[in-house]
């Protein structure tokens, strides 16, 4: 555990530093002044610095932070460490949306991808209200959210062997990749920046549901109020950012996790330092993802899930 | 004075009108492309542009090659040289195609549609269907962009050598028997349609698809039984592993059922340029293949 203050004096200084190798490394590698002199425009640079690595550098930071957010919200509610936005089913309820818009429709323009996304993950999580009523158990949300998750999965599966035209791109869309995102998509998920004050705002209610439902009655919260706004902020938070990058798996849960680790549950510190992981971890799976093997690109989210996937193992042994 | 101005003006637009002349207008995939000079520095990203532009001896300065250059048609190799790798087809690297400054790209709707706006940023973009698309499709594209490179004379003259080529290996081809192009790998056995790009080959060379009940071009994943269902009298398979799911299938008394074991006319052919590679020096390198496989 560190003091939060050096944490994020730390992190910080981390993130600055990621940013600005990210911004000078990739298939073709860049000086620092080449990097300087391509934010202007008349830089043989321009494009691959401020058209191309500079958007794709934001766009994981903020992507990073805000599923990072969103996992934290959710662990904070279901207050199960191994819990993260998947167990709503968003982002296969947002993965199902574009695998039957990709094969159903596949002349229609690749433009609208992210608003079918991110309507299929609002419907997603509406269907989970209507099966949950805003006065489950916080177990029972969980395990109803993980088996529409998988009937989502299913069905993406069925769609993709029925009709395998499209299994390329949907399979690419579907690995949560940052490969040709860029300033459209970065402004077109701005809006959705306001979700995070609303979210941080929860730290205290959430510090007094971690004490049981008694005691935060008790103390003058309202659970199941503070519950459906957290969870509404984090499927808000999980849909925006799945419409435009795919879903970017285990960012949700491991994020949260290893803030927790160092820095300790409370909310109040916990949700801000989370955002500089969630950022920290896209921007490395990023970094790596483009220059490991260039001029190949890997998705990013297939480098998170390499990282993710044993650490959640990890966690489930060690938590026994 | 003045009329030597006016005579220097007139040969000025003379010296001017073979550039103005040069300008070309095609439709493409998202309106009309227009270009106004003879590009120099092209990067395609799909294998059947590279084909396009070796037909009519263009080297592009780039291709989305998957890092793979084995994957471009030797043929094709031949006639361009070397080139630099901007990553994979469904993935390519912007950056790299920007570090080339290309003044032409050539990017597939199917696979490219999402980053259209990039490359527009880079060098003017020609985008045009190189996925799914069929035998007669790809002969259009070959043309258009025979017309965007300035090679026009040359890609309609090349064409017309192909249907040529065609024509003579399609007298040369025994009639008869229905014919089934699969994709074999480890553990799958995937089968190309009448409206995939090999099957269209096949039926320009005068030769009979087998049935499989596909109404569109995409490629079909088979069990065996399956497979007996088609029951094509030559099944030519592209390996992309061995062993693959046939070695296994060879030990099922199923396997021995289908006509094409019984009279042992199952293929072998080069699974990257029957799959892979479209174009006008893949098809005439499927026509070949067909004609030593039938007339040995």
């Amino acid at each position: 555990m560190i003091t939060p203050s050096r944490f994020f004096l730390f992190s910080t200084l981390l993130l600055v530093f990621l940013a600005l190798t990210s911004l000078s490394f990739g298939a073709v590698s860049l000086s620092f002044l080449d990097v300087i002199n391509g934010f202007f425009e008349d830089s043989e640079h321009y494009f691959t610095i401020h058209e191309y690595r500079l958007p794709r550098t934001l766009l994981a930071i903020v992507v990073g932070a805000m599923m990072a957010l969103s996992g934290a919200l959710v662990q904070g509610v279901i207050r199960n460490p191994l819990a993260s936005p998947d167990v709503l089913g968003v982002s296969h309820g947002a993965g199902l949306a574009a695998v039957l818009y990709m094969t159903f429709l596949p002349d229609a323009s690749t433009n609208w991808l992210p608003e079918v996304a991110l309507v299929g993950g609002l419907l997603a999580a509406i269907v989970l209200w209507l099966l949950c009523g805003t006065s489950s158990s916080a177990i029972k949300l969980a395990i109803t959210g993980v088996a529409m998750a998988a009937l989502y999965g299913s069905a993406i599966d069925f769609v993709l062997l029925v009709k395998p035209l499209e299994v390329n791109n949907a399979l690419l869309w579907l690995t949560g990749s940052l490969w040709g995102r860029g300033w459209p998509q970065l402004t077109s998920l701005l809006p959705w920046l306001l979700l995070i004050p609303l979210g941080l705002g929860l730290a205290k209610h959430l510090n007094l549901i971690d004490l049981g439902d008694d005691s935060a009655v008790c103390l003058g919260t309202k659970p199941n109020i503070i519950r459906l706004i957290s969870l509404a902020t984090a499927v808000g938070l999980t849909a925006s950012c799945v419409a435009i990058c795919g879903p970017i798996g285990f960012l949700g849960l491991i994020a949260p996790h290893l803030t927790r680790r160092l820095i300790g549950g409370r909310h109040q510190v916990l949700l801000p330092a989370t955002l500089f992981v969630g950022a920290l971890l896209l921007v490395i799976a990023d970094l790596v993802a483009r220059t490991i093997n260039p001029p190949i690109e890997l998705p990013a989210g297939l480098m998170t899930a390499i990282i993710g996937a044993p650490y959640f193992l990890w966690l489930l042994f060690s938590l026994r | 004075m003045l009329r030597s101005l006016k005579l220097l003006g007139l040969s000025l637009l003379i010296v001017a009108l073979p550039a103005l002349a040069s300008a070309v207008d095609v439709e493409d995939e998202k309106g009309t492309f227009s270009i106004e000079y003879t590009p120099k520095r092209i990067v395609v990203l799909e294998f059947s542009f590279a084909d396009a532009l070796a037909a009519v001896g263009i080297s592009p300065v780039g291709i989305a090659d998957d890092k793979e250059k084995a994957r471009v048609l030797p043929a094709v190799r031949e006639v361009i040289g070397d080139w630099e790798s901007v990553g994979m087809r469904s993935q390519p690297s912007l950056e790299v195609i920007a570090s080339l400054k290309p003044d032409l790209i050539i990017a597939d709707i199917g696979r490219h549609e999402a980053v259209y706006e990039d490359l527009k940023k880079i060098a003017p973009t020609l985008i045009l269907r190189s996925r799914r698309e069929t035998y007669e499709d790809n002969l259009k594209a070959s043309a258009i962009i025979g017309k965007v490179v300035g090679k026009h004379e040359a890609m309609q003259a090349r064409l017309t050598q192909h249907r040529e080529f065609m024509q003579s290996y399609k007298e040369k081809l025994p009639k008869g028997g229905s014919f089934q192009f699969g994709v074999a790998r480890h553990d799958l056995l995937s089968l190309h349609p009448e409206a995939a790009y090999a099957g269209g080959v096949i039926k320009a060379l005068g030769l009979e698809n087998a049935k499989t009940g596909a109404k569109d071009g995409a490629s079909r994943r088979v069990s065996l039984e399956q497979l007996l269902a088609v029951n094509p009298d030559y099944l030519i398979i592209g390996e992309y592993s061995k062993p693959n799911v046939l070695n296994d299938w060879e030990k099922e008394p199923l396997w021995n059922v289908l006509k094409a074991v019984k009279n042992n006319r199952i293929f072998n052919v080069d699974p990257n340029t029957w799959s892979r590679c479209r174009g006008i020096m893949a098809a005439e390198q499927m026509a070949k293949d067909l004609v030593k496989i039938l007339t040995p």
